[in-house]
């Protein structure tokens, strides 16, 4: 097939599959990882849950429900977290990755777009997520008989694609942080657990002292973790509906863009300057 | 005894080049706890320090989270330094010239351990003895037995380590695998809640980790004010596992090193 007749979305379709397939051969060829992270996710999601389950009652009917709806509350907050840690550890270490590989002269010298190349890697832990996420639900409605119901499913839906075009801006962002700062570790993991505490993920940002609650309230992320769970849960909004629609909106797209930017602007920097392949 | 201390210094000196991870395992006990407490206000809301006494039989719910994160937060440090100890010098290309000196292995693992007593140490006081210090001063002197069970708890933690270290070198995949022995240990020692709250089998499996024991002989002294001669029991455990876990840990070391040296195993990764 001559490259050259292929249009340009065609060709983008093409990167973005040939980039998916490379990361689910990658995935596979070790498969301790996959058992791993099989296990170990939603093995987090059930000590954590144990330990949750000290502050609800147990006794009455009343209170059954509302060990179901804390759990539940919880359990969505476990769905942000995995999906959050896809944009910090999977597709922003993805550049680190290549890096240490020795692969990211290579990466970044095929004839082929950037981004669309770490969107493949985004598919792939997308996928990965979801099944994780899935049997995760059907074992806690197994062991614990709590079944995870969606109240709005359209609206979920839609909050989880605005979710995830942020998650796609931020994780492009993280990828271009990794060329610039080395030490990726320690600051993937203090964003992770900002995003734990700061942004209503496990639990409402009212439980947060008011000062540190407007600093939430500064943050993307904590407007589309509480569209999402309302669509889900049907729980009171921050801000009021409409206002709350727009601003996620605004946020999910701003974000993709930022990141987008952000990512070329730091690759162009790193090429002139010669630190792209720096470990 | 020169060799003990070379291994036990170039330990330390490891730690102390990479100040990062251990500032991590420091603030992780004091996350996890603030975690859970604020997890337990958005499900509990006004009643939710009463549901947690009416399970634990205490209101003091910071100093009960901190005490299993803190011992968590031990073990973690333990089973990742002697677990992946024999794989980091695998990778960097210096087992052959560690194995090839003349060191008994005994000597190479304790040396390890060594160096874990100390940090352990100082992130169970640091976090633990903070804690204490700001939220129950009255209990501060009963951090002293508290640690005094940890440092006991320790001695079968290490031979948990050798057996983890003995099994890297076979299956060659320590980090996934310490992840996962972290959180079944977090999960079945009670690190968030007591034990009972567990099916009976699984609390079959709580009773032979050393951190179970730990984790609630902390909580006994701490919280309800008794000794560690109160705790009889509970220290005979962990004395009978402090026995146990060496000999095992070192026998199934040496058994997968013995193999690995005929198959030629420790040069494949």
């Amino acid at each position: 097939m001559n490259s050259r007749n292929i249009s340009y979305p065609s060709r983008l379709i093409e990167e973005f599959r040939a980039s998916f397939l490379k990361d689910i051969r990658s995935y596979f060829r070790y498969p301790a990882w996959v058992i791993g992270e099989f296990l170990s996710t939603p093995l987090w999601f059930f000590f954590f849950a144990l330990g949750v389950t000290l502050f609800v009652p147990v006794v009455s009917v009343a209170a059954r429900g509302t060990a179901s709806t804390g759990i539940s509350y919880f359990f969505f907050g476990f769905i942000f977290i995995v999906l959050f840690s896809t944009s910090v550890w999977g597709v922003g270490q993805s550049v680190r990755n290549e890096q240490e590989s020795g692969t990211l002269e290579q990466f970044f010298l095929a004839p082929a777009n950037r981004a669309t190349l770490i969107l493949g890697r985004w598919a792939r832990i997308f996928l990965t997520d979801s099944l994780i996420i899935s049997y995760t639900t059907v074992l806690l409605y197994l062991i614990g008989g709590t079944a995870v119901a969606i109240l709005n499913p359209t609206l979920f839906i839609l909050s989880v694609g605005l979710y995830e075009l942020s998650l796609i801006g931020f994780g492009l962002f993280m990828a271009g942080l990794t060329i610039r700062i080395k030490a990726y570790n320690s600051i993937g993991n203090a964003i992770f657990f900002g995003y734990m505490i700061f942004t209503g993920a496990l639990f409402p940002i009212t439980v947060l002292p008011q000062p540190v609650r407007y600093f939430s309230m500064l943050l993307p992320f904590t407007y589309l973790n509480d569209l999402m769970r309302h669509a889900a849960l049907g729980t009171t909004m921050i801000l009021p509906e409409n206002l709350e629609y727009t601003v996620a909106i605004l946020a999910s797209v701003a974000m993709l863009i930022f990141g987008f930017v952000a990512f070329n602007k730091i690759e162009q920097d790193a090429r002139v300057k010669g630190s792209i392949a720096t470990s | 005894m020169q060799a003990l201390t070379a291994i036990f210094c170039k330990g330390l000196k490891h730690h102390i080049r990479y100040p990062g991870e251990f500032a991590i395992f420091l603030m992780l006990p004091f996350l996890f706890t603030f975690l859970i407490l604020g997890m337990g206000d958005a499900v509990g809301g006004n009643n939710a320090a009463a549901y947690f006494a009416a399970r634990t039989g205490t209101t003091n719910i910071v100093i009960y989270e901190i005490l299993g994160s803190a011992v968590w937060m031990t073990s973690w440090v333990v089973i990742e330094d002697v677990g992946t100890a024999i794989r980091d010098e695998q990778i960097k290309g210096t087992l052959e010239q560690n194995f090839l000196a003349p060191v008994h292995r005994f000597t190479l693992l304790v040396g390890l351990s060594l160096t874990d007593v100390v940090i352990t140490s100082i992130l169970f006081l640091v976090v633990v003895g903070v804690t204490v210090a700001v939220v129950l001063p009255s209990s501060f002197l009963t951090v002293i037995p508290a640690f005094l069970a940890l440092l006991l708890g320790l001695i079968p933690l290490f031979g948990i380590g050798f057996l983890f270290a003995g099994f890297v070198v076979r299956f060659k995949e320590p980090y996934i695998f310490i992840q996962i022995v972290n959180l079944v240990f977090a999960t079945l020692t009670g690190t968030y809640y007591p034990v009972t709250l567990l099916p009976y089998w699984v609390q079959a499996l709580s009773g032979v980790l050393p951190q179970t024991y730990v984790i609630d002989a902390m909580r006994r002294i701490v919280i309800a004010n008794q000794t560690l001669v109160n705790l009889y029991g509970s220290i005979f455990i962990l004395l009978a596992l402090a026995l146990a876990y060496p000999i095992l840990g070192y026998a199934v070391f040496r058994r997968i090193e013995r193999k690995a040296s005929v198959t030629g195993e420790f040069s494949k990764y």
